[in-house]
């Protein structure tokens, strides 16, 4: 298979190490002389960052996390002013406690290589017509999507949220060659073909580029027979860029790392110490080259193992395990981040008494996949025991609240609390 | 070709360069710009030997230059071309390029073909062959400076302030020759002031602010870069509101 960008996908690691070292000296003057978040950071942990003097280095930073973004918003953790930024992005949503990332123009312009660089890695060329279904009102990685099959010069189908049947209808009339969905939405549109009776001869699909929710080995095999086609496994991470972090290659031994722009460690969630290749643990990411939202340490929850070893595809770059689970309770419901500490906020938000904070999830789906979210709300004794009709209305009432804030549907139902 | 690696420099006490990184692949063009006092020069005395430097490696051709007589660094290949004193006033034009052959040792009939070289480069030195250096323009002063470095037929030739104080018509000749230059071969590292050149002229860039690497990129990032045009090219404007 072709490789996008050979220099950097192939350079040898000493050269890779060192090319590394030099954009972390440069992302660490930057961190340090423009953002005050890690200034005060460095200045607090005692690390004085010309001390950093390698990656090894690197290691003496305390760690950033959700709750610092979290903590600083709006701009806290910018590097540049508002003016320079040309993006907004609030990948947990507006709701409560936002997040907010900023990207540059220049920014921009390195995220849409690093899905081209995945794409072409698995065989898309400009032959290809690519139909994204994903949801681009909620999930933001959608629209690079787009931008990096342009850069490419494949077609774009953004087919979004259209139902199974418009899609398949959608992919029939244009000769889609290429799915780009969560795994969970490609499962739905194979059994929607069944039901059709639709036989994928018929349809022009040989790849799937699938990513935004865990997916195991045996759902791979379940979409690959089913739909007559390569699946292939893409990584983001939702605060840094999603997605584009790393994606398989036609080898499918691991996600590789674009090096050349994160490194990457893996530590021991419970003592944060790092982790050697071949061990499982989380992934901590460190931005090289982002200008407006540069990340030092981050903590990404994600649990997976990095190897260092050539691959057979010819990169030399680092490869991680596909990740199928998480250091934190954040679940992934038709490809939309679900934070259950987010859910307790809209409970107590609602300011009626009675109603939680106490809740319990559970989510059903296709073949284990996360389809439909189902939120169990504790109420009190006094509301468990008035009429159905009042009963019904709160729990419309929690219902929108919970739609609002999550963006996503769900459904309640009321439980007596359990003393 | 050139690497180097968490470099620290001192002058006295001050710290004027810290752990700066940095590297030039063989045939491209680097320009290094950043304000006044920011290293620029003193990085490129490090790379030569003229300036001791703490910490740290600096690889040209995949050998250690650190503890090397800055003579031993030009025999491999790094010529500097100052900012300031860059030809030999009381010498004439023909002495100052033979000079620049010194350490190769070589007898000036061999020297002859490469000296038509230069001359076919700057016209301008052939017909001034014995004129005194110091009797020179500042244009053609520089020319003969780029000229006598040629003569020691470098690998990497490092620039500083090409184009100070220099008029504007000759400034752009002068980039044009140090593309041409590179046409020809030649790695060049680039320390300029005029950074709208210096980015417009080079494969990549780095910005040096006191002391510490800040940014890197292509040059043409750079010129698009908000920070690098209110800091460098003169841009300055407010549409989105102040932090």
């Amino acid at each position: 298979m072709p490789i996008f960008n050979p220099e950097i996908e192939t350079k040898e690691r000493k050269e890779l190490l060192e090319l590394q070292n030099e954009r972390l000296q440069i992302v660490l003057n930057l961190a340090y002389s423009h953002v005050d978040f890690y200034r005060k950071k460095f200045d607090e942990a005692g690390v004085n960052p010309d001390s950093i003097k390698n990656l090894e280095d690197l290691q003496r930073i305390p760690f950033t996390t959700r709750k610092d973004l979290m903590d600083n918003y709006p701009y806290g953790m910018f590097a540049v002013p508002l003016r320079d930024v040309v993006r907004l992005q609030f990948p947990m949503g507006l709701y409560g406690n936002p997040i907010v990332i900023g990207y540059t123009r220049q920014d921009l312009k390195i995220w849409r290589e690093l899905v081209a660089r995945i794409m072409v890695g698995i065989g898309i060329t400009e032959q290809d017509i690519i139909q994204v279904a994903f949801n681009y009102g909620l999930f933001l990685g959608a629209i690079r999507f787009n931008q990096s099959a342009e850069l490419i010069g494949a077609a774009v189908v953004p087919t979004s949220i259209a139902s199974a049947e418009v899609q398949l209808r959608i992919m029939r009339d244009f000769r889609s060659t290429v799915l780009a969905s969560t795994p969970s939405f490609a499962l739905h549109i194979m059994e929607t073909m069944k039901r059709k009776e639709i036989d994928p001869q018929t349809l022009s699909l040989k790849i799937g580029l699938f990513g935004a929710e865990p997916w195991p080995e045996s759902i791979r095999q379940v979409i690959e027979s089913n739909l007559n086609i390569k699946a292939y496994d893409i990584y983001g991470v939702m605060e840094l860029v999603e997605p584009g972090v790393a994606g398989e290659c036609s080898a499918r031994a691991g996600l590789h790392i674009f090096e050349d722009h994160f490194f990457a460690e893996v530590i021991d969630p419970h003592t944060g110490q790092t982790l050697s290749a071949g061990q499982e643990g989380e992934l901590v990411l460190t931005t090289l080259t982002t200008n407006a939202y540069p990340l030092l340490r981050y903590r990404t929850s994600d649990m997976t193992t990095l190897h260092y070893d050539r691959c057979s595809c010819g990169r030399t770059l680092a490869r991680m395990d596909r990740v199928l689970h998480r250091t934190d309770q954040m679940m992934s419901v038709r490809g939309i981040n679900v934070f259950p500490e987010k859910i307790e906020e809209v409970l107590v938000g609602t300011g009626i008494e009675g109603v939680g904070p106490g809740y319990s999830l559970e989510v059903t789906g296709k073949q284990g996949m996360n389809d439909r979210l189902k939120v169990l709300v504790e109420v009190s004794p006094e509301i468990w025991g008035t009429k159905e009709e009042r009963k019904i209305a709160l729990q419309e009432v929690v219902q929108s609240a919970l739609r609002r804030a999550l963006g996503l549907r769900v459904e309640v139902e009321l439980v007596k609390n359990r003393p | 070709m050139l690497k180097i690696k968490n470099i620290d420099a001192f002058f006295g006490k001050i710290q004027v360069l810290r752990r700066v990184s940095l590297h030039v692949e063989r045939r491209e063009i680097v320009s290094l710009i950043g304000a006044n006092g920011a290293g620029k020069t003193t990085l490129l005395n490090v790379i030569s030997g003229l300036h001791p430097s703490q910490n740290g490696s600096r690889i040209f051709l995949d050998g250690e230059t650190r503890g090397l007589k800055p003579e031993k660094i030009v025999a491999l290949g790094i010529l500097q071309v100052p900012e300031a004193d860059k030809v030999f006033n009381p010498l004439t034009v023909l002495e100052n390029l033979e000079l620049g052959a010194y350490l190769r040792h070589q007898d000036q009939g061999q020297l002859v073909p490469e000296m038509e070289k230069v001359y076919q480069l700057f016209p301008i030195l052939r017909d001034r062959q014995g004129q005194l250096a110091g009797t020179l323009s500042g244009g053609e002063r520089q020319m003969l400076a780029l000229g006598k470095a040629l003569m020691g037929q470098p690998q990497l030739l490092m620039l500083d302030e090409p184009s100070l104080g220099l008029a504007p018509t000759v400034v752009s000749e002068i980039f044009r020759i140090i593309r041409s230059l590179n046409d020809r071969g030649i790695t060049i590292l680039l320390v300029e002031q005029n950074a709208k050149e210096a980015l417009r002229i080079c494969h990549r860039a780095y910005v040096l602010d006191t002391g510490r690497i800040l940014l890197t990129g292509t040059g043409e990032e750079l010129l698009n870069n908000e920070e690098v045009k209110r800091a460098f090219l003169g841009k300055d404007y407010r549409g989105k509101w102040e932090r």
